[in-house]
């Protein structure tokens, strides 16, 4: 792992990414530290951070559509691959040089705080935990980037799609709260659900039996729920899909409060997403 | 050591590789011979463990490459036919980091990569970007990738693709040479090479190996029965002399030179050699012989012979009926020249 590590860090400073990626994050973060902190004359740098999130839209991207995208592209995966090294060392290798540079990011950024405490009673817990969870919500992100990056071995279409993702993400409370709440859609979209569950279950196993039991066993336990307790109906469509807003979690660790389930949450997706990332090299392999 | 074994890959329902088995045995060059898409990489990158195996398995030194992945590797050095090179990392930054990824032992490496940055004559650019060399080079680079570590086994796949001729020449003497301390697998689709350098050619085609022998089997596939006699004196007391002998068939009066010399084509009984007799009986009847060569179908004639052997026969035909199918073929076509 040390090694994918090492050459990760490496390619991004020795080519521009590494800069610009620093550049850019210490710009942003320090035009929402001036209109968020010093305009307003506020001592909460919890506010920067949230504001500053926008630019996760192009950061991330570029943190991570070259991972594996250029690898491809490249060919240099077959070295990767023939070489004595396990598939999870070379994306974990991967990730954790992505997150040291996002890390090297919030650090160079520490300078606002610091600042800032010189002029005012800064409530360091308070901003700490904030850090803490920016920190996690980048991390998930950058999971979900480096997956992209796996899906194509052209970094234009990584860098889009990474940013289409880490879109739709960022707006998911929006997109949740003007959804539907009435029973008859939230079945619909149960429905849907189950029927791409299903899709992939015959997809990966070209078994026709089992994703047709599968529906079978979901249709008659959401017709049991629908006719027993149809209550349990309200607002489906809003509470799934707020599970998928890492914009939402990030409200806690804003508050100050660090709670476990955000803490999990956060590392489960992040692990998620490495774990998918894993599966689909060895799914390439094999297919 | 390579064992192979009942090797098959299916792209959904296209089979690429088709039940391939072989053995290669300690310090053997073996030469993987097909035409473009018959199978070669496909196969190269099982054995490394890039892509998997449909079914079948690969064994290097003992260690399966699908069970036990990273012992396998080990003993394991491959040049892709691209060679996985990093464009913004000069030569000796790139050969560290493959130090690094094999996990070679630190006080090792310096030596390590010296030596080989000497065998493969990278020693004037260590220094330069990979991007900035050109494709002989990177081939280069390629090589010595493969080489950090000392592995036992060496896959190469089209090691002198893209390479000027001086550079082949250079590139086929150090395969030679790596071949006294390694065991080397390479592809190509270029007869020659392949026969100078290996011990044994397995020639694959549509994902079956249609033949697995030694270089000098196939050499001899070819037949030096034959011969082709230039001589200055009367030719037709030189057939009627030649034919007294009973390992010759016949003998006819291929090319009239029209200076009193003529090229005789003599035909020996198969597997014998006919020279001696030759020779012996012309200076009998006092004709000089000028020149004396055998009359060979050249490798490629076999080559192309065996490829298109394996493609009219059924799946379910041995090879040996293929192949002697193919030689009862070459002494028609013989037959037919001749008469």
């Amino acid at each position: 792992m040390l090694s994918i590590y090492k050459k990760e860090l490496r390619t991004y400073f020795t080519t521009i990414t590494g800069y610009g990626f620093l550049g850019f994050f210490t710009l942003i973060t320090g035009y929402f530290f001036v209109s968020q902190n010093i305009v307003l004359a506020n001592s909460n740098y919890n506010d920067t951070l949230a504001g500053s999130m926008i630019m996760f839209l192009i950061l991330v991207p570029v943190l991570t559509m070259r991972l594996f995208a250029e690898e491809t592209r490249q060919k240099t995966d077959q070295l990767l691959f023939s070489a004595p090294v396990s598939i999870q060392d070379i994306v974990g290798g991967k990730f954790l040089s992505a997150l040291t540079l996002y890390v090297v990011g919030i650090l160079i950024t520490l300078i606002f705080p610091l600042t800032l405490s010189r002029f005012t009673q800064m409530d360091w817990g308070l901003t700490l935990v904030g850090l803490l969870g920016y920190f996690m919500m980048g991390a998930c992100l950058i999971s979900v980037g480096l997956f992209i990056s796996i899906l194509t071995d052209n970094q234009i279409v990584a860098a889009a799609s990474t940013f289409a993702v880490v879109f739709l993400l960022l707006m998911m409370d929006n997109i949740a709260s003007s959804a539907p709440i009435s029973v008859t859609s939230s079945i619909v979209f149960i429905l849907a659900i189950v029927l791409l569950i299903s899709a992939t279950i015959y997809n990966s196993t070209k078994n026709i039996f089992v994703s047709g039991i599968f529906v079978l066993l979901s249709l008659i336990f959401t017709g049991l729920i629908y006719l027993f307790k149809p209550t349990l109906f309200d607002g489906v469509i809003i509470s799934s899909l707020g599970w998928f807003s890492v914009l939402n979690r990030f409200e806690n660790f804003y508050m100050g409060i660090i709670s476990v389930s955000d803490l999990v949450y956060y590392i489960t997706f992040s692990l998620a997403f490495l774990y998918l990332s894993i599966n689909v090299i060895e799914k390439r392999r094999w297919s | 050591m390579i064992e192979v074994k009942n090797l098959t890959k299916k792209f959904g329902p296209h089979t690429a590789v088709n039940n391939i088995s072989f053995v290669v045995n300690d310090g053997e060059i073996v030469g993987f011979l097909g035409p473009n898409g018959a199978g070669k990489t496909t196969t190269m990158n099982m054995m490394t463990g890039f892509i998997s195996s449909t079914e079948g398995s690969v064994k290097i030194n003992g260690f399966d490459i699908l069970e036990n992945p990273i012992k396998a590797k080990q003993h394991l050095g491959y040049l892709p036919d691209v060679p996985p090179v990093y464009g913004d990392m000069t030569v000796s930054e790139y050969l560290h980091f493959v130090c690094d990824l094999k996990k070679v032992k630190k006080s090792d490496r310096n030596f390590m990569i010296t030596d080989i940055l000497n065998t493969t004559q990278l020693k004037d650019v260590k220094d330069r970007l990979i991007k900035n060399l050109s494709k002989g080079y990177r081939q280069r680079v390629g090589l010595a990738q493969a080489l950090v570590g000392n592995p036992d086994v060496l896959i190469l796949d089209e090691p002198t693709s893209g390479l000027d001729p001086k550079q082949i020449i250079e590139m086929r003497e150090l395969i030679k040479k790596l071949g006294k301390k390694h065991t080397v697998i390479l592809s190509s689709h270029i007869l020659n090479e392949v026969s100078e350098i290996c011990d044994k050619i397995i020639i694959i085609n549509k994902g079956k190996i249609v033949s697995c022998q030694s270089t000098k089997e196939l050499i001899n596939l070819a037949g030096n029965s034959s011969q082709l006699v230039t001589i200055k004196g009367d030719p037709y007391l030189a057939i009627q002399k030649l034919k007294q002998w009973s390992l010759i068939k016949d003998v006819i009066i291929n090319n009239d030179n029209q200076d009193g010399t003529y090229e005789l084509k003599v035909i020996g009984d198969e597997n014998s050699d006919i020279r001696e007799i030759i020779f012996a009986t012309m200076a009998d009847a006092t004709i000089s012989i000028l020149m004396l060569k055998p009359v060979t179908s050249s490798l490629e004639d076999i080559f192309l012979k065996i490829i298109s052997g394996s493609y009219d026969a059924e799946n379910d035909e041995e090879l040996s009926i293929v192949f002697s199918d193919t030689l009862i073929n070459e002494q028609e076509n013989n037959k037919e020249a001749n008469s």
